[in-house]
């Protein structure tokens, strides 16, 4: 929008405000990391005595047996890693054929994909653990408290919306390109990885992002498919675990969160143009 | 057709490498592991220094779980997840009959155990023996006694209704005095059920009655509610929640009201002695103790006082012998001994054990107890749907005030109406 | 002849790993689900447990269970105003880092960051705000001091309560969807804009009657995807309220801000009935097809119209 200068600057302002209140939470919780107990209780709004305080709390956390933040963090990254990189794969290479093929088999799966998107979780969660439990009973292949399962099941429960999105980009790229290829001789799965697989770059970008996002903050499917109190365990679970117990310690616990949640936004900074012009590239495809 | 086998290729790769690190976890060659899943968060640590000492002893490897309980999840409820991923740990723990009820399929007759004879607090069915106690428990209104002092008030005389009150209102006026923000430190709020409707809702069903009778549980799980006794209880807890921090009383968590008890801003806790290593960590030193439980008008002098919770092996694992070690180690070694009663501070629920826990409030309990001042624990008799669903939301709303004392027992008398079958 | 073998071939094989996790993952269990919710379906070991069909049973008693018909009321007073409050609050935000600002790339992210936590994790640093933070705010300044009075603690109450649940879903889900908005809102022709502006339309009217009917079709997907994260919303509620505070439905006390989502968990695990959530889940199912189909129907038709 074009607007009078004066006005700009009263707007600038008035978005500098909204801006600090959308990260007065994460100040909050900054300033509530370097306290004791006590202190986080008393006086929650107050400014620390103490900053190295958030040093002593972390080194709690990083060293408490429960949390085992290390091997924790490793998991969280072994799982989001390996699942995003699965589903794009798997759903970009859907996603094309689904589009390129216009039989009715075809529309018909994928219509089917986009309509499992409203699966309510509840629906599936009980019957999915005693169905993996059957298939360890009776495959002897375990789905249950492994990494492989955990990723698997990303797989089926992320595939739906990337397919999706990977379907409203490709029809957007035009036929004639793989035409062409296709008349020079190229086979079909050359295709893909050739010609259009370059021209996924930013929609590949938001998928990930978008499933990134959703599997290292997952709660539930970790918590059932990993169970509490074992070795493998997500840093979401691992903050729960230690936030769930009756000892309820808000200055540790805050801590936790922020050493949960550091990762991400600096992984996000770091990337920051390339997500958001990606994300809005995505999504006006979709 | 190359590019599709890279693809296969780097894939295998991956979920092999993931598939090793999954393999890692198995448990070390020598000697057997067995899982135990317990509820008490704050005895996991001395938990597992104990369970280092026994795998040096025994050469068996046995895995903590400690699942606490406030807002993520229960131990019932990864219990139950785990029983549907085929995982049950082989060691974990019941609280009482309804309990017992929802695992009896797999709970291991533990009738020829050793410790048996030496416990008079064994959980059992039918005459057969099948769970361990964990340790001995007691509850009621601890009291600060240097605050107590300071106001004149004997904490041996709050032994009926009328004393409370009036203890209550003196206290009450004396707020600046003493610096204290309130008189009870007492919650009722959305997560904090199992201080209203497990704790204080026992007081209903076994205050002033001779231990273990049940006469008023079984009234009332047939939907005959004695409307006195009732009325006499809403008058108590409408008390308590009268004099007690409107905060904590309605949002406040187990920190929030175990911590204005330990900071000396309120004269009373609702709660019980396993708050001991709490109120060290906060480094609460004053007198304390556990006042007689006075909640009704006729004189009742003592505390509520049980071994609430049990340990059972599971008769489906692998490796019973090495699971029934565990629990008779703790009971005859001298490092299980210490482990229950120097470090976990908990009370030993068996007679050979001759070692006392440190903390003030577990000492208060095994004195009420050393004088046959107690009463049971009977809130186990009503499922945990009905306490955590139907009665703490009744708690909820009379501590938030949206409902006064005659919408209390009315509701009250409503949902123990709605038992008989 | 040989290249169509070819591309079927190539049709299966790059669709067989997502068909087989789907087939593994969704639909297996969908429909396991959907068979147990006839069931008497327990997870414990009870002596006496056999599974046995017992047909309609659990439907029968779950619409006569006061608290399930209060969480389905008070889900979609939830998803009404969290979507309201979502989408308004995006398309602000978007329309505004969307103009010259300077700092317009830092809004934006600053906007987007909340979107980055989970809402279990957001839930408990919430919740420590609810109840320590703004009655400390409230105690310092007088203004405020209404916050500082245990009488209005924002958690205490049901309704403050719902509010709150809507605040922090907004607070994490606007910055997504702004972001939505900005791609419709950039994908505006800038010479559409710079004729109305010669033809002297001022800055209100240029918003509009160009850019809001160019940002209507992103209208479909925005309130799709806020409607059924609103209707599944799970996370923020337990580690937020937690279903508290209680309120009274029917005559009978019940958890006043238990969405359906936490209704059906604490159905299976609280409750330990887990045929009775697996049917509520069911209805639940029921109900999301039905609210979807009737949304994008309703946007598809607008959006031809406009």
């Amino acid at each position: 929008m074009i607007l009078k200068k004066q006005n700009l600057i009263v707007l600038e302002i008035l978005t500098m405000v909204l801006f600090l209140l959308f990260l007065f939470p994460f100040v909050i919780l900054l300033i509530n990391s370097a306290k004791n107990s006590f202190l986080v209780t008393q006086r929650p709004m107050a400014l620390p005595n103490h900053w190295g305080m958030i040093l002593t709390n972390i080194k709690t956390i990083w060293t408490n047996p429960n949390i085992a933040y290390p091997s924790s963090f490793m998991t969280s990254i072994i799982v989001t890693a390996s699942s995003i990189i699965v589903i794009n794969i798997f759903s970009s290479q859907a996603a094309w054929v689904l589009v390129r093929n216009n039989s009715r088999t075809s529309k018909i799966i994928f219509i089917i994909f986009v309509a499992a998107m409203v699966i309510p979780f509840q629906i599936v969660m009980f019957p999915l653990l005693s169905w993996y439990r059957k298939i360890y009973e009776i495959t002897g292949i375990r789905l249950l408290r492994t990494h492989i399962g955990l990723i698997f099941t990303y797989l089926g429960f992320g595939m739906s919306l990337s397919i999706f999105m990977f379907h409203g980009f490709i029809k957007s790229i035009p036929y004639e390109l793989e035409e062409a290829a296709t008349i020079d001789g190229c086979r079909k799965d050359q295709i893909f990885y050739k010609i259009l697989s370059p021209l996924l770059t930013p929609i590949h970008a938001t998928v990930m992002i978008l499933n990134g996002i959703w599997i290292w903050n997952d709660y539930l499917l970790p918590l059932l498919i990993l169970g509490k109190g074992n070795k493998v365990q997500t840093i979401p679970l691992a903050v729960s675990n230690f936030a769930g117990a009756y000892v309820v310690q808000w200055n540790l616990i805050l801590t936790a969160i922020l050493m949960a949640i550091v990762p991400i936004i600096i992984f996000f900074l770091a990337a920051q143009k390339y997500i958001i012009s990606g994300m809005v590239a995505g999504s006006i495809k979709s | 057709m190359k590019r599709i086998l890279a693809v296969a290729i780097i894939m295998v790769a991956l979920i092999g490498s993931v598939f090793a690190t999954g393999n890692k976890e198995k448990a070390p060659a020598k000697g057997v592991t067995i899982t135990l899943m317990q509820n008490k968060p704050e005895i996991d640590g001395m938990l597992k220094t104990y369970a280092k000492v026994w795998n040096s002893e025994t050469g068996n490897t046995v895995i903590i779980k400690s699942i606490g309980g406030s807002s993520s999840v229960t131990l019932g409820q990864q219990l139950k997840a785990d029983y549907a991923a085929g995982s049950m740990p082989d060691i974990f723990v019941i609280a009482g009959k309804q309990d017992y009820k929802e695992w009896a399929g797999i709970i291991l007759d533990l009738s020829g155990e050793k410790w048996v004879k030496d416990t008079s607090v064994a959980f059992k069915n039918n005459g057969k023996v099948y769970g361990f106690p964990v340790a001995i428990e007691g509850w009621g209104l601890a009291y600060n006694a240097d605050l107590l002092k300071k106001a004149g008030i004997d904490p041996a005389t709050l032994n009926n209704y009328e004393a409370y009150k009036a203890a209550f209102a003196k206290l009450d006026s004396m707020k600046t005095q003493l610096g204290i923000d309130s008189v009870v430190s007492m919650a009722a709020g959305p997560q904090m059920g199992w201080v209203t409707a497990d704790h204080n809702f026992n007081s209903l069903l076994a205050n002033g009655l001779p231990y273990g009778d049940m006469t008023v549980v079984n009234q009332l799980l047939n939907g005959q509610v004695d409307k006195k006794r009732l009325s006499e209880y809403a008058d108590w807890v409408g008390l308590l929640f009268k004099y007690a921090d409107k905060k904590i009383l309605t949002t406040g968590n187990y920190d929030a009201q175990v911590g204005a008890f330990a900071s000396q801003k309120a004269v009373f806790l609702h709660q019980g002695n396993w708050v001991d290593p709490n109120l060290k960590a906060a480094k609460a030193t004053f007198k304390m103790g556990f006042a007689p439980h006075g909640s009704m008008h006729t004189t009742t002098d003592g505390i509520f006082v049980a071994a609430p919770s049990y340990y059972v092996i599971n008769s489906k694992s692998k490796n019973i012998a090495a699971a029934k070690q565990f629990l008779n180690d703790m009971v005859y070694t001298s490092q299980g001994q210490d482990f229950m009663v120097t470090k976990a501070d908990m009370i030993p629920a068996f007679s050979n054990i001759k070692l006392n826990p440190s903390g003030q409030l577990s000492k208060s309990v095994q004195k009420w107890s050393k004088e046959g001042k107690i009463y049971s624990w009977d809130q186990y008799y009503f499922t945990g749907d009905f306490r955590s669903l139907t009665l703490a939301p009744i708690y909820n709303q009379f501590a938030n005030g949206s409902i006064n004392e005659a919408k209390f027992i009315e509701l009250m008398t409503k949902a123990f109406e709605s038992l008989k079958k | 002849m040989k290249r169509r073998k070819q591309n079927t071939f190539i049709f299966w094989l790059f669709l067989s790993p997502v068909l087989f996790a789907f087939v593994v993952v969704i639909v297996i269990p969908f429909f396991l689900g959907i068979f147990y919710s006839f069931t008497n379906w327990s997870s414990s070991a009870r002596a006496d447990s056999v599974l046995t069909f017992i047909g309609l049973k659990n439907f029968y008693r779950i619409f006569r269970d006061p608290s399930f018909l209060y969480s389905f009321l008070i889900t979609i007073i939830y998803t009404f105003l969290n979507v309201i409050s979502i989408n308004v609050v995006a398309l602000v935000l978007a329309v505004v880092v969307t103009t010259k600002l300077k700092l317009r790339n830092l809004y934006r992210v600053g906007f987007f960051i909340p979107n980055l936590i989970g809402g279990l994790v957001l839930g408990y640093v919430w919740q420590f705000i609810f109840n320590n933070a703004i009655p400390a705010i409230g105690k310092a300044i007088p203004l405020l001091a209404g916050f500082a009075n245990a009488n209005n603690l924002i958690l205490g109450k049901v309704d403050s309560s719902i509010v709150a649940l809507v605040l922090v879903g907004t607070w994490q889900y606007a910055g997504y969807i702004m972001m939505i908005y900005i791609a419709a809102i950039e994908g505006v022709p800038e010479s559409l804009i710079e004729a109305a502006t010669i033809d002297g339309a001022n800055s209100f009217q240029r918003f509009t009657s160009i850019t809001i009917p160019m940002v209507a079709q992103a209208f479909t997907i925005t309130t799709f995807l806020t409607l059924v994260q609103s209707f599944k919303q799970f996370d923020i509620n337990v580690s937020l309220t937690a279903g508290g505070p209680s309120t009274m439905f029917m005559g009978k006390p019940i958890f006043g801000t238990e969405l359906l989502s936490l209704n059906i968990y604490n159905t299976a695990f609280v409750a330990n009935n887990l045929a009775e959530g697996q049917a509520k889940a069911v209805i639940f199912f029921i109900v999301l097809v039905i609210v979807s189909i009737i949304q994008v129907t309703v946007n598809k038709k607008k959006e031809v119209e406009m």
